[in-house]
């Protein structure tokens, strides 16, 4: 229950507030997010198969985000900055897929 | 990925067995395999752990997950109405200046017309009148008053294809000048580049980057055409100063120097040339 409200909450606010990003982080959200989603399914998924712990979680999301966000700056800075990107969503896109796949089994076991 | 034992079909356990030689080189295999944090099945194989307070710190990222996706979802949204909006102010903007020229464009036919008609009413119809028409008729076309069609030859000139920037190896307007000058002392009756005709009056000049002719900029490859006797223009354009210019100019620098002949060429008239003095006639 805590996690869905929590993203809800999260939601909310975001479009409440609408709080604007400085500039120099911007090219870094898009990015930033699908090392979230990563995280959330993974977390999802460990939930579903019962070894879910909040501490592995938190420490997975943040650093998720932190390197993802990196990995790009560090490109950025040495010019290979969008190459980088497609990396990174290349490789987070194949988690996120075989995850999602693995929780479909589970949930609807097919 | 040689011996059987470290062979693809292989599960790595977390625990025991022996590391597998390439363990640390198989991205892919690692990514399709390890797709969950492996921490999370280490600390639930660990007994009875207490449950840990740390609901709240779940909570919190979570918040901040929902806030990352709502904050980038408005971004996104946001700017895309905003660059659309620009993009069409300007593309109507354009097309605003586009009509606003053909009509301007349209009244300077117009209004030549009617300088024209007027001459010839003003002038009569008496022997002199008919030899100054005839003067205006064979002159209009040289000074580049009137539009001027007919066979002549195309020089077609570009920069030379190395990537440096070296200004040596660019067409620059002083060698333009040189080929039109050229052109018109081989005998051409009338001259344009891309499209610009060239008037006595006419500047070419360099701006920047670019080469201007009226204060208009040039695009690459730079085309030259010249209504002229297509028997005589290009042999007399090669033996002029203008031909051994250029030839130098591709022969040294590699830049393109090409001329051929056209059968029909149709240059529009400069539409800087304007009458500038007037009397009325018999005063």
């Amino acid at each position: 229950m805590i996690p869905l409200v929590g993203l809800a909450v999260g939601v909310v606010l975001g479009l409440l507030l609408e709080p604007t990003l400085p500039t120099v982080l911007q090219p870094y959200l898009p990015i930033a997010i699908v090392a979230a989603l990563d995280a959330l399914f993974g977390a999802f998924r460990a939930y579903l198969e019962g070894t879910f712990t909040d501490r592995v979680f938190v420490v997975s999301f943040v650093s998720n985000v932190l390197i993802a966000a990196l990995i790009v700056f560090v490109g950025d800075q040495i010019g290979v900055g969008s190459q980088l990107s497609t990396g990174v969503v290349v490789v987070l896109g194949i988690r996120i897929f075989t995850n999602v796949a693995a929780i479909r089994r589970i949930l609807f076991h097919a | 990925m040689s011996s059987p034992a470290t062979s693809g079909a292989t599960v790595r356990t977390d625990k025991g067995g022996p590391r597998r030689v390439d363990a640390s080189m198989d991205l892919l295999n690692q990514i399709l395999r390890e797709p969950v944090d492996p921490d999370y099945a280490r600390l639930s194989r660990q007994p009875a752990r207490p449950r840990t307070r740390a609901g709240w710190r779940l909570a919190l990222v979570l918040v901040v997950a929902g806030a990352l996706f709502a904050v980038a979802a408005l971004q996104t949204n946001r700017a895309a109405p905003v660059q659309a909006t620009e993009r069409a102010e300007l593309v109507e903007r354009i097309q605003a200046a586009e009509t606003e020229q053909d009509t301007l464009r349209a009244q300077v036919d117009d209004l030549d017309g009617q300088i024209g008609a007027l001459r010839a009413v003003a002038l009569g119809d008496d022997g002199s009148s008919r030899a100054t028409e005839a003067q205006i008729d064979r002159l209009g076309p040289a000074v580049g008053q009137g539009p001027v069609t007919g066979p002549g030859v195309v020089v077609v000139v570009d920069d030379a294809p190395s990537t440096s920037s070296d200004a040596r190896d660019q067409v620059l307007d002083l060698d333009l000048q040189v080929l039109a000058n050229g052109l018109w002392q081989a005998g051409a009756e009338a001259v344009s580049i891309n499209g610009h005709r060239l008037s006595g009056l006419t500047a070419i000049r360099g701006a920047g980057d670019a080469i201007t002719v009226d204060y208009r900029s040039l695009t690459r490859p730079y085309r030259v055409e010249a209504v002229g006797d297509p028997r005589t223009l290009q042999a007399r354009l090669a033996d002029s100063p203008a031909g051994a210019w250029w030839n130098d100019l591709a022969s040294n620098r590699g830049m393109t120097y090409q001329t051929s002949d056209a059968g029909r060429l149709a240059l529009d008239s400069d539409p800087g040339i304007t009458l500038r003095y007037a009397r009325a006639v018999g005063r």
